[in-house]
């Protein structure tokens, strides 16, 4: 078997909490720049994965950037680069988001979150920082705004049914005071010692739960104070990462890339409503994703699969036929087993328009062999949003 | 396929539990060993962490080494290969899956695949469990019993050598 090896480990960036890392056991790699934890020795990725869904996860997240958008013309810049409508959101409502390039194709997801109405805060992946920095670099020239990375900061996410309990422990306004912290909600909140945190009510794995902001000086005192509760492990890579295929939810260079519109990606929801007379701005790819919207013209759809048998997990690029075996239809996206579905395996896929929908059964070419799939609806295990 | 460096796992497992625990040895209780009365004549490791069992009559029992079950983690999938398949050394003889990825198993030696372990299909973690025992993916008719002794395989001793040296 061939082991693949990553070298030029000193080249590496690390957080803020990467002793903590290397003393719970956590095996290292290279991601986005950063020597980032991929599973820790206590738990095997399965284990990991299930005790997320059933208590609570701890993962380092500060690898992702955090950014500030500030100025008058904020929002009616953000109504260039997103499909979102940021006028009407709440302050401290955040949502998911596209930045989209002049094609209507997204340079990145994101989260966005309205501080008021000329300052907003952005997390965007770690992966993308080069092309998220030249393209809002660019984007920004002609707007009475400006957009810059915030430092110091790392980001924690607590994810679980018991996130809010254990956060609501280590909070001066106890488990009530994130009572009226609704999903998508973000708001400052004091730990006992009087340090202040951004807790944001959002995640990646589909359950309940937090992102957090929090100094790099007090990262890792909180990180352990964190983990001093018996329901919380520390989470890798590994399991973030099947957590989040399960949840439905899209991975930049997998569902996402600089070529795929929201609505290929089975996000039109990400297209408000309110954003579609053009009354608020157009939007970059404003014609090519408006006639998808309008016309159902997109020439491919994101679904969900689940093997219908046993076999090899379908991987990324795996080739999708028609039940005939000859006539390719699509490609997967991602793939694995799925540790909540007692190891059924399951992805996601660009498929044709035509076999898109509930129930189409297909084939996956993996290596030289093909598998029966069928078509499903996403999330493949349900969501907890505390909403 | 395989994301986990294995520098960075030698680094964290402590020395002197490598040596004290010859973790790579074949199960002497399983099948692969108990095959043959006399056990198996040989026992032989790649240095893509497979390991070979020959015995006395060119049976031989492939599969893949603790230290690659390790790294690898929780196995999802065992592809098996198809009886009767004749491969190479070097071809493939199946592929172990965890939920993060899949990788490739290559035959040791060139033979004749005259059985393959069956109950990986229901269990595929005994790929963790008992690697070199219980976790046997094929059984081999090999060509030439005299390959076993090819520069190419290494003994226990040179295979965790190599183990200690890759950093």
């Amino acid at each position: 078997m061939i082991f693949k090896r990553f070298n030029a480990t000193s080249a590496l960036k690390k957080t803020a909490l990467y002793d903590l890392h290397i003393a719970l056991g956590g095996t290292m790699v290279p991601y986005a720049g950063y020597s980032m934890p991929v599973k820790y020795a206590k738990q095997t990725h399965i284990e990991s994965h299930l005790w997320t869904r059933k208590h609570a996860g701890l993962f380092d997240v500060s690898h992702m950037m955090q950014s500030t958008l500030k100025g008058p013309e904020a929002v009616k810049f953000l109504h260039k680069i997103t499909p979102t409508d940021f006028s009407s959101l709440p302050a401290g409502q955040g949502t998911l988001s596209v930045l989209l390039n002049e094609q209507g194709g997204v340079v990145d997801d994101t989260l966005i979150t309205k501080v008021n109405d000329n300052t907003f805060s952005i997390v965007t992946n770690a992966g993308c920082v080069d092309q998220d920095t030249k393209f809002l670099r660019e984007q920004i020239s002609d707007f009475d705004c400006e957009w810059n990375p915030v430092q110091g900061k790392s980001l924690l996410a607590l994810q679980g049914p018991e996130a809010p309990s254990v956060l609501g422990h280590l909070i001066k306004d106890g488990v009530s005071g994130l009572q009226t912290l609704y999903f998508g909600q973000k708001r400052a909140f004091q730990l006992a010692e009087g340090v202040t945190v951004d807790v944001a009510r959002s995640g990646y794995t589909g359950e309940d739960g937090f992102e957090i902001s929090v100094d790099n000086a007090r990262a890792l005192e909180f990180a352990q104070k964190l983990l001093d509760n018996s329901a919380v492990a520390a989470i890798g890579l590994a399991a973030r990462d099947s957590l989040r295929l399960e949840a439905g939810m899209c991975l930049y260079g997998h569902e996402l890339t600089e070529k795929i519109t929201p609505i290929e990606a089975s996000l039109a929801w990400l297209v408000s409503k309110t954003r579609r007379d053009g009354s608020l701005g157009k939007f970059n790819g404003w014609d090519r994703i408006m006639d998808q919207v309008n016309n159902k013209s997109a020439p491919v759809t994101r679904v969900g699969f689940k093997y219908l048998g046993k076999g090899p997990a379908a991987r990324h690029e795996s080739p999708i036929f028609l039940e005939d075996g000859a006539t390719l239809v699509g490609h997967v996206s991602s793939g694995s087993a799925s540790p909540s579905l007692g190891g059924l395996n399951i992805g996601q896929a660009y498929v044709k328009k035509g076999v898109h929908k509930k129930g189409t059964k297909l084939l996956v070419g993996v290596r030289n062999k093909k598998f029966p799939i069928e078509v499903v609806r996403m999330p493949f295990v349900p969501t907890h949003y505390y909403k | 396929m395989l994301r986990i460096s294995t520098r960075t796992l030698l680094r964290s497992t402590p020395r002197l539990f490598l040596r004290a625990q010859s973790s790579n040895a074949l199960t002497k209780t399983q099948l692969p060993f108990t095959f043959s009365s006399a056990g198996p004549s040989a026992v032989k490791y790649t240095s893509q962490h497979e390991w070979i069992a020959t015995h006395q009559d060119g049976t031989a029992f492939v599969g893949i080494t603790k230290y690659a079950a390790d790294a690898l983690g929780d196995a999802t999938y065992v592809e098996l290969p198809e009886v009767d398949a004749e491969l190479e050394a070097g071809d493939s003889i199946g592929s172990v899956e965890s939920v993060k990825s899949a990788s490739e198993v290559y035959s040791p030696l060139a033979g004749t695949v005259v059985d393959v372990n069956e109950a990986l299909n229901e269990s595929p973690q005994l790929i963790n469990e008992d690697p070199m025992g219980q976790g046997w993916i094929a059984k081999l008719k090999i060509n030439n019993p005299a390959d076993v002794d090819g520069e190419e395989l290494m003994t226990l001793e040179q295979y965790e050598k190599s183990l200690k040296e890759d950093h």
